[in-house]
């Protein structure tokens, strides 16, 4: 810009004139320094996708705590000679859509016609909408339960394999890759048979090979932040390892660990419905997302509203996290933003 | 990428043809082909466990071996023993010998069935060196050392009370006589072994189809491991000609876990056969083709008695407690529920499972029911208990398995709600049914231990191995630890069980000696709580003039489909 | 090269020691025994276990595993096929499930790449929102919900298709179970292609092929295209592995009497050698795949090889 050719020319005065107004001044704009956080958020919110899935996540949420008290059932309440009967909700059955048909005849007839069910009943005469919003919740206990744990196993142990490098490195990667190497499926169907019916066994059973990818993001965050300046600098000082490691390389690679926990959220919860169609998900009457869907299953052909409900809950909440995660991860590297 | 694309195709193409041959040396199986009128398809949930049938165990490996191969009777449509590979029997005065008359049948190798036949297949069966399952089963029979499959007893199968006495005469010799010994030899149990064939294949017998030989009015002709297997009719039996003109030619089953898929092949058309399971019953009643069969089991509470020894505050020690959960179970809602033709139970021995040897009366229907739903009483026991335990909600703990359908699953979680109306507080722990037995049994052999079984309440069942109520009464006397697993201890019910099994006692003293028996077991002592007796649903395809023949106490038979 | 492929191998097959290991650890600890019945006593079980050495503590068991599966001997199946050899028992399933898990690999890789293409051709546009919301869903929806649908409209409904696995037509009735499979991969390949193919098409090198004068669709394909397939073949890898493994769901839908369905199988029968032997292949097909996508690795970027080597 600065280094142009003039050639042999005589210039005159009127030769030039100001493109704009002559008054105004160049000014160095002055931004406000905005943190991290901040960039992060407004990254955020500019990806319609993501407020998409953060908006259906929290809905989800507020169902699972709130959904299951709408109505006077429990998830486990049984009401003889309410099986089976489709959804029939107050209002839309005049329009003729969830107005408790069954192959063209009301299955409220008689006793029933004052009774509601939105999602209607299953096989045992309990209510769909309960199980669902309970299902949910189950769901998401054990998903974000999954995923916490695995943060904090895998980050640690990235953390310290990356750190300590040489043989500690080497050591603790061959575990990982032994434990990598036996199908997920295959441990966590295992484990299943091996560890009693319940939650918490579900929980560890997806905890035990949840944490590896974890842990591969954390060690090579840290490989690539350790050896720079600020790390260097802070060891000169006499940081000891432990505060190297939490106070200085954690809070760089924390934004990573964020977007992979979201995006295995979906994954436990696939893990645990596949759990559940062999057999091997939370016990009856509890119910989870993955077991109404399975349960539902049975009944496809037949009376296909106990399978819809769950299925599209479950679906719907995957693709909430997958868009969610999605978005949080371009707000955390914004280099993704112009892809 | 190209290149990429042409060797997976190529793959594609070897792995194809590689897949079709794995059929043993068989045509195609034409599991899925259109049903013509010569063959149909039946849909089964597993493969064959065995085709061994000294050695096989489950009821889907008994039927198809009741295909190929031919015992000395044969049950008929109504459950009776009609002759099969023997023409007669005579059976001595004292009723202890039989002496079966065998008619001239051949082997699929052309071999003749002989006597020896039947000999070496009983002798096989007690044989400590094929650890049948069914080991017993001849000791059951009161066959003469059939015992010999305990080493302990200084038997060998040589010394089993049967003999041939020539090439077409089998005779057994029993210990006492045994009203139910003509349903013992239509068992595939007591099918024969063709010796000198087995003695070319060794412990490969059975494996495959090259290691089999058949004398049933079916040869099995295919046998594609997880996908299926088929039967073709055999012109070595000795009634090929009435089978050829009155039955299906080809037999095929197809192996499809998925009673979803099922019913949608067989809406389709490409099934002849299909189970129904949970809503398929309910949405299928109406549907041309629809049957539901009584089953045998009984599925019943066992209340662990060992346990009580144990840790005697245990709530189902107290009989209130048992009697408020026997009478607060609603069994007419639980069958209603299952819906597959199951129905309450009445008593712990089943629905027609046999008739008094004298007037003919079904078991069941002479007993009347020792079992029943009163919600009134429920109550009444229910605070007699919790006052007698000083407790608020009674709590109990209920085992049993996760993995076996729904039926069980459903029973249980209706069991678990009914139970709370009255006050219980139900905790229910399913488990897969490996898991569940093996908690009965608490065996951990390598350790040597054969401690105490830790469990509440559990629901199990229990089939008859053959037509009499005994298969079930022997079940709870207090010196069968094996099978006795609740540790039911009643000297009332000992000496009745004991008076009846006596040597000397009438077939019509015995039947009341039983019928006391069951009430001492279920009504007054709340030993067991039975529940339900199953029943399967299927749907059949209209064009079966006749299908499958269901008999409680023994295999199912399907050898007489015929089709229009 | 040859040190680091060596050293590499002999990972590997000290990973699969151990990991055969584990199983078998693993079932041990599984409760109850193959040999469960309601009818067997404890006699008849001591029995059986003596004539299977089962009795023979846990260790001794594993070595004579170890050597008897060096010769191809995976020991015989306890209850599904009762005294079978395991070996005998996977031969024919083996090659099912090899075949819907090849299928759907390549369904999955074309359909993701054209996806993935299309939407980073044209970036930023509605087709590029349109390819990536169906990646979306399909990284959402679970291969069974999938194989349900397609079972349920295709094959049932229109009658398109043979609802279950047929032997006659192999290929034929594998079409559906595929498809269901497919989604998974075609999703991760579509997102991964769009990603890839974004930064070759942004880098210097094509903007020079570009100004020599190079046409569109020359650059795209001779340039773009190539650099972006090659660090696709080693996502293809760990997807084909995954595929393999979550096949058992389909297979049962399906009716296909594949390995997946064998292992469940195996493990709610208890059947100890069976599982064992579904469970080490699938291990095997695993730790294969990635020891090639570690050499492919390698190949692509030398420098990964280099600093693998120094480390």
């Amino acid at each position: 810009m600065s280094q142009i050719d003039v050639l042999d020319h005589e210039f005159e005065e009127d030769d030039f004139s100001f493109a704009h107004d002559a008054d105004a001044k160049l000014v160095d704009k002055n931004f406000k320094a905005t943190s991290y956080l901040k960039d992060v958020w407004s990254n955020f919110i500019k990806n319609k996708g993501a407020i998409i899935g953060f908006v259906i996540v929290v809905f989800f949420i507020f169902m699972a705590i709130f959904g299951p008290s709408f109505n006077a059932h429990t998830y486990k309440s049984i009401i003889k000679g309410h099986e089976y009967l489709t959804p029939r909700v107050p209002g839309l059955q005049k329009l003729g859509i969830f107005n408790g048909t069954y192959k063209g005849y009301n299955m409220y007839e008689g006793d029933l016609s004052n009774v509601f069910y939105w999602f209607g009943t299953d096989e045992q005469g309990r209510d769909i909408w309960t199980r669902v919003w309970s299902g949910t919740r189950v769901s998401l206990i054990i998903a974000f339960a999954a995923v916490i744990i695995d943060i904090c196993i895998g980050m640690i142990y990235g953390m310290i394999s990356g750190f300590f490098g040489g043989k500690v490195d080497m050591i603790m990667q061959r575990f990982a890759e032994i434990l990598n190497g036996v199908p997920t499926l295959v441990v966590v169907t295992l484990l299943g048979l091996v560890l009693p019916a319940g939650m918490t066994s579900i929980i560890f059973a997806l905890m035990i090979t949840g944490w590896i990818p974890m842990e591969r993001i954390a060690r090579a965050q840290v490989l690539k932040v350790k050896e720079q300046e600020y790390v260097l600098a802070s060891r000169t000082l006499g940081a000891s390892n432990f505060k190297l490691i939490f106070s200085e390389i954690l809070p760089n690679i924390f934004g990573q660990v964020i977007v992979t926990s979201m995006f295995s959220i979906p994954n436990a919860i696939f893990l645990e419905a596949y759990l559940s169609f062999l057999g091997l998900g939370v016990p009856q009457p509890m119910a989870s997302l993955g077991s109404l869907v399975s349960d539902g299953y049975k009944s496809m052909t037949t009376f296909p509203h106990i399978l819809l409900s769950p299925v599209i809950a479950m679906s719907v909440l995957m693709l909430a996290f997958n868009l969610f995660a999605d978005g949080l991860r371009d707000a955390f590297d914004p280099k993704m933003l112009n892809k | 990428m190209k290149k990429l694309l042409g060797v997976l195709l190529a793959l594609f193409m070897l792995v194809g043809c590689g897949g079709g041959k794995t059929e043993n040396n068989a045509p195609q199986s034409g599991g899925d082909a259109a049903p013509t009128a010569s063959q149909v398809t039946v849909q089964v949930p597993a493969d064959i466990m065995s085709m061994d049938p000294q050695y096989a165990t489950d009821g889907q490996s008994f039927s198809a071996q009741n295909l190929c191969f031919a015992g000395l009777y044969q049950l008929d449509k109504d459950g009776k023993p009609v002759p099969d590979m023997a023409e007669s029997v005579d059976v001595s005065e004292d009723g202890t010998v039989y002496t079966f008359h065998l008619r001239e049948s051949y082997w699929s190798n052309g071999d003749k069935v002989t006597a020896d036949d039947f000999v070496f297949g009983w002798q096989r069966l007690t044989s400590e060196a094929l650890a049948s399952d069914y080991n017993w089963y001849l000791e059951t029979a009161n066959v003469v050392n059939g015992d010999c499959y305990d080493t302990s007893t200084g038997l060998t199968p040589e010394d089993l009370g049967v003999e041939a006495v020539d090439e077409s005469t089998f005779r057994v010799t029993l210990t006492q006589p045994t009203g139910f010994f003509m349903q013992i030899v239509t068992f595939p149990s007591t099918f024969p072994c063709n010796r000198a064939f087995y003695e070319t294949v060794g412990d490969q017998y059975g494996l495959s189809l090259n290691n089999l030989v058949f004398n049933g009015p079916y040869n099995m002709t295919s046998w594609d491991g997880g996908y299926g297997y088929s039967f073709e009719l055999s012109d070595k039996y000795y009634d090929y000609e009435n089978y050829k003109a009155n039955y299906v030619e080809k037999v095929n089953f197809r192996v499809v876990s998925d009673t979803q898929s099922a019913l949608m092949d067989y809406e389709q058309g490409n099934l002849d056969i299909v189970n129904l399971s949970g809503s398929q019953v309910m949405a299928n009643k109406g549907v041309e083709g629809f049957t539901s069969n009584l089953g045998s089991y009984t599925y019943y509470l066992l209340i662990n008695n060992n346990y009580l020894a144990a840790d005697a505050n245990q709530a189902t020690a107290n009989i209130n407690v048992r009697k408020a959960m026997s009478y607060g179970i609603d069994r007419e809602d639980i069958a209603k529920t299952i819906n597959d033709g199951s129905v309450a139970s009445e008593g712990i021995v089943p629905f027609k499972l046999a008739g008094n040897p004298v007037t003919g009366v079904d078991f069941r229907e002479e007993a009347g029911a020792v079992c029943g739903y009163d919600l009134e009483l429920a109550k009444q026991y229910a605070e007699t208990a919790k006052q007698e335990l000083g407790v608020d909600k009674i709590s109990i703990n209920l085992l049993y398995s996760s993995d076996q359908g729904d039926p069980e699953i459903q029973a249980c979680t209706r069991i678990a709600a009914q139970l709370e109306e009255i006050g219980f507080e139900v905790t229910l722990n399913p488990q897969p049914k490996k898991t569940r037995l093996n908690v009965y049994q608490h065996v951990d052999l390598a350790a040597g231990d054969h401690g105490v079984a830790d469990f509440e309440v559990s629901l199990t069942r229990w089939g008859p191995d053959y037509g009499d109520p005994q298969t079930y009464m022997d079940l709870f006397i207090s010196k069968n630890t094996s099978n006795n697993q609740g540790g039911y201890w009643s000297d009332t019910y000992d000496t009745l069980i004991k008076d009846a099994e006596a040597a000397g006692t009438s077939a019509a003293d015995r039947w009341a000696k039983f019928i006391e028996a069951e009430k001492v077991l279920v009504e007054e002592d709340c030993g067991v709580i039975p529940v339900y007796q199953n029943g399967t649903a299927m749907l059949v395809n209209p064009r079966l003039v006749s299908g499958i023949e269901f008999h409680s106490a023994s295999v199912d038979v399907y050898r007489h489909i015929a089709v229009k | 090269m040859k040190k680091y492929l060596t050293k590499r191998a002999l990972v590997s097959v000290a990973t699969l020691f151990v990991i055969l290991l584990v199983l078998f650890i693993l079932m041990d600890l599984m409760p109850g025994s193959p040999f469960n019945d309601e009818k067997l006593t404890a006699d008849q079980l001591a029995v059986l276990y003596s004539k299977y050495g089962l009795d023979k503590p846990i260790i001794v068991r594993f070595f004579i595993y170890v050597k008897n599966m060096l010769t191809g001997d995976f020991g015989i199946s306890y209850t599904i096929n009762k005294n079978f050899a395991v070996s005998e028992m996977l031969k024919g399933r083996l090659s099912v499930s090899l075949m819907v898990g090849a299928m759907a690999m390549v369904v999955g890789t074309i359909f993701g790449l054209i996806l993935g293409i299309a939407s980073a051709l044209n970036h930023n546009t509605w087709i590029d929102n349109l390819c990536s919301i169906i990646a979306v869903f399909g990284v959402s929806i679970p291969s069974y919900v999938c194989g349900l649908l397609l079972c349920y409209f295709l094959a049932y409904k229109l009658k398109l298709f043979p609802i279950l696995f047929d032997r006659g037509r192999p290929f034929y009735s594998l079409v559906l179970p595929a498809l269901a499979l497919s989604v998974s991969p075609t999703a991760n390949i579509a997102r991964f292609t769009r990603s890839e193919m974004i930064d070759v098409l942004n880098s210097n090198f094509i903007s020079l092929v570009q100004s020599k004068g190079v046409k569109d669709y020359k650059v795209i394909v001779k340039h773009a295209l190539r650099n972006t397939l090659i660090p696709i073949v080693t996502v293809m890898g760990p997807l084909l592995a995954g595929l393999l493994t979550g096949s058992s769901v389909i297979e049962k839908i399906f009716g296909i009497p594949g390995i997946g369905n064998l292992m469940i199988q195996g493990i709610q029968f208890n059947d100890y050698n069976v599982t064992i032997a579904c469970s080490f292949i699938y291990s095997i097909i695993y730790v294969v795949i990635m020891f090639v996508v570690d050499l492919l690795y390698g190949v692509i970027d030398p420098r990964i090889r280099i600093t693998k080597e120094g480390a």
